[in-house]
């Protein structure tokens, strides 16, 4: 495993799609952290720069979109990657989060491991 | 002297007398004629006269026919009659006859004959005549209101039936026999109740007991058994019977046949239902599709040839979790949305019903965090009612509430046994109802919502048919603290009402 790359961040209340999505991330070499809820989630990137970062978007305490505002803040560079059962790819809430930059892309549930892999190999610093 | 005296005083009288007879003659309202044997005019009164329009000249002395047109005498047989009256002094009674003098409009008589007997022989006839035609006119009129109100009864497509005290049946219109298919002949011989399914029987019982006590007319719905054995569902409207000294002497009843009206409701119903999945559909689809990504990218996992068999067999156990997750939801949906064609109460618990309904809310009050604290009783609690109906008000109350607050909160649903009846209280710390829209939000079409996202229904169905339950529901709300809405069922134990 290559330890120059930035971790990739996981929030999902749901410790199921975690333990899925590490598998899935855990095989293109990048190295995961785990958040199950928004608060979590903020308190690993006071500490770690994370490579990407995907994010649920129904979360316990806050909105996955409001925790990607609170994560841009941070790092305006992070690229950041919707998980959702709850919109689809052509709900007008993501076409306008995606065209204002907010998110990188969205994913909708259930996905393809290779819809994961190909954003990481897109967008995920290294 | 004193003969021609008592002679001059006998014709005085006499003459007084006379003059006193077709005083009386003339002032009775009838026309009087003396006939004699010949057939003869020997008197005519005033009001034949006036009636006949003819003079004392020209009818005094005159033969029958001469005074009387043929065409009546010989339609009536009138001579013949007279002739038969003077030979064997029998009266003739109580006959009709028209007339028609020249120039006035027809008149009907009743007429009798009587014979005139002086010292045991019968010197002629009198023949009395009264004018009934307007009597007559009067008649014909009360029948056409007679025959107007029957048809009005019996054109009506409510059913109208009246009975005695007893509630045994008078009459049965048309349409009561379109509908149970029972002839009014049948439905005589019968009480109001052998019509009504058995449960009906108390509440009948009661109404008659009660029929002259009560000021208003009373409503009852109940169910009419028909002769081919199905059942209808008729609204009634008892009203007490009043003779003319205001004693009830029976109750009319008016019903009117609920079926169709039931079907709408059931139509209604069933939209609700359709409206409440649509606010609940992008809960419902989280929901469903979490477990559905576990399970896809479970099975992606099992096509990758290096994973351990460890691995595999965890995989294999997420699917098999997944798919029972997410049958449950698409079970626990199905029931709800099941359209129901029946109306038939049975014993439903309801905590049972409270926490399914329940569970439905929860996709939806999740993603928009909310959090719902419960508390049931350990026992189950039975109520008399229709499941579905019931469903749909709590579906209504718990949808009310999350949506009073859409930035989320806490939906308190709580179940207890007060007073032998079921209190499911629900409250939310949403924005609250003010006091000038708490009155309103039973009515019918009363909503607050945006024009597209509310029917306005809700609340009027969950008044309407906690209502029919024999429940209670209640309101009490602090504008920007939350509302709780109460509702009281009454609970059965063992098939008894307590």
């Amino acid at each position: 495993m290559n330890k120059k790359f930035a971790p990739i961040l996981i929030v999902d209340d749901e410790p199921e799609m975690c333990w899925i999505l590490e598998n899935v991330i855990r095989k293109t070499g990048f190295a995961c952290k785990t958040a199950l809820s928004a608060k979590e989630a903020l308190n690993l990137a006071e500490n770690d720069q994370f490579g990407m970062a995907f994010l649920d978007a129904k979360l316990p305490d806050i909105d996955g979109l409001e925790l990607a505002r609170q994560l841009r803040k941070k790092n305006t560079r992070l690229p950041i990657v919707i998980v959702s059962g709850y919109f689809y790819i052509d709900d007008l809430i993501i076409e306008g989060v995606v065209r204002e930059g907010l998110i990188t892309a969205f994913i909708g549930k259930p996905f393809e491991h290779d819809e994961i892999v190909d954003v990481i190999t897109r967008f995920a610093f290294r | 002297m004193e003969d021609k005296t008592s002679i001059g005083e006998d014709n005085d009288l006499s003459k007084r007398y006379e003059q006193l007879y077709t005083m009386l003659l003339d002032a009775i309202p009838s026309s009087v004629l003396l006939i004699n044997q010949h057939m003869r005019i020997v008197s005519a009164n005033r009001n034949f006269l006036e009636k006949g329009q003819r003079t004392l000249v020209n009818t005094i002395g005159y033969r029958l026919e001469e005074v009387f047109p043929t065409i009546i005498l010989d339609q009536m047989d009138i001579t013949k009659r007279i002739r038969q009256v003077i030979e064997k002094k029998w009266p003739v009674k109580g006959e009709r006859m028209t007339y028609r003098a020249p120039g006035v409009p027809i008149r009907i008589y009743y007429y009798s004959i009587l014979p005139f007997t002086w010292q045991n022989r019968v010197e002629g006839a009198v023949l009395l005549m009264d004018d009934v035609t307007e009597q007559v006119r009067l008649g014909e009129e009360v029948r056409m209101v007679e025959r107007h109100l029957a048809s009005i009864v019996e054109s009506a497509s409510d059913l109208i039936l009246s009975t005695d005290r007893k509630g045994r049946i008078l009459t049965w219109n048309a349409a009561a026999e379109r509908l149970t298919d029972f002839r009014a002949a049948e439905a005589r011989e019968r009480c109001f109740v052998d019509f009504c399914i058995d449960e009906d029987h108390k509440d009948i019982y009661d109404i008659y007991s009660l029929i002259d006590t009560r000021k208003y007319a009373q409503m009852q719905e109940c169910t009419l058994r028909t002769s081919k054995g199905t059942f209808i569902p008729v609204s009634f409207v008892f009203s007490p019977m009043k003779d003319s000294y205001n004693q009830t002497v029976g109750v009319v009843a008016v019903g009117r046949d609920l079926t169709e009206r039931r079907k709408l409701e059931m139509e209604l119903h069933q939209a609700q239902k359709f409206a409440a999945l649509g606010v609940m559909a992008g809960g419902i689809a989280h929901e469903i599709r979490n477990p559905l990504a576990i399970c896809s990218s479970s099975a992606q996992f099992l096509q990758e040839e290096d994973r351990t068999p460890e691995f595999r067999r965890e995989c294999a156990d997420k699917i098999h979790k997944g798919i029972r997750r997410t049958s449950a939801i698409i079970e626990n949906l199905l029931k709800y949305s099941h359209p129901s064609k029946t109306t038939k109460t049975t014993l439903i618990n309801i905590i049972s019903l409270v926490k399914e309904t329940h569970i439905l809310v929860t996709y939806h009050a999740k993603i928009l965090k909310i959090e719902i604290n419960t508390s049931f009783p350990r026992q189950p609690v039975m109520v008399e009612g229709v499941a579905t109906l019931l469903q749909q008000v709590f579906m209504n109350l718990f949808l009310n509430a999350i949506n009073a607050m859409p930035t989320g909160g806490n939906l308190g649903i709580d179940v207890k046994i007060v007073d032998s009846r079921v209190r499911v209280q629900i409250t939310d710390t949403g924005c609250g109802i003010s006091p000038r829209e708490i009155g309103k939000i039973f009515d019918p079409f009363y909503t607050t919502s945006i024009v597209g996202q509310g029917t306005g229904l809700g609340l009027s169905l969950c008044y309407s048919i906690v209502k029919q339950h024999s429940g209670t529901i209640d309101v009490e709300s602090v504008e920007g603290i939350g509302s709780t809405f109460t509702v009281n069922l009454p609970a059965h134990y063992e098939g008894v009402e307590v």
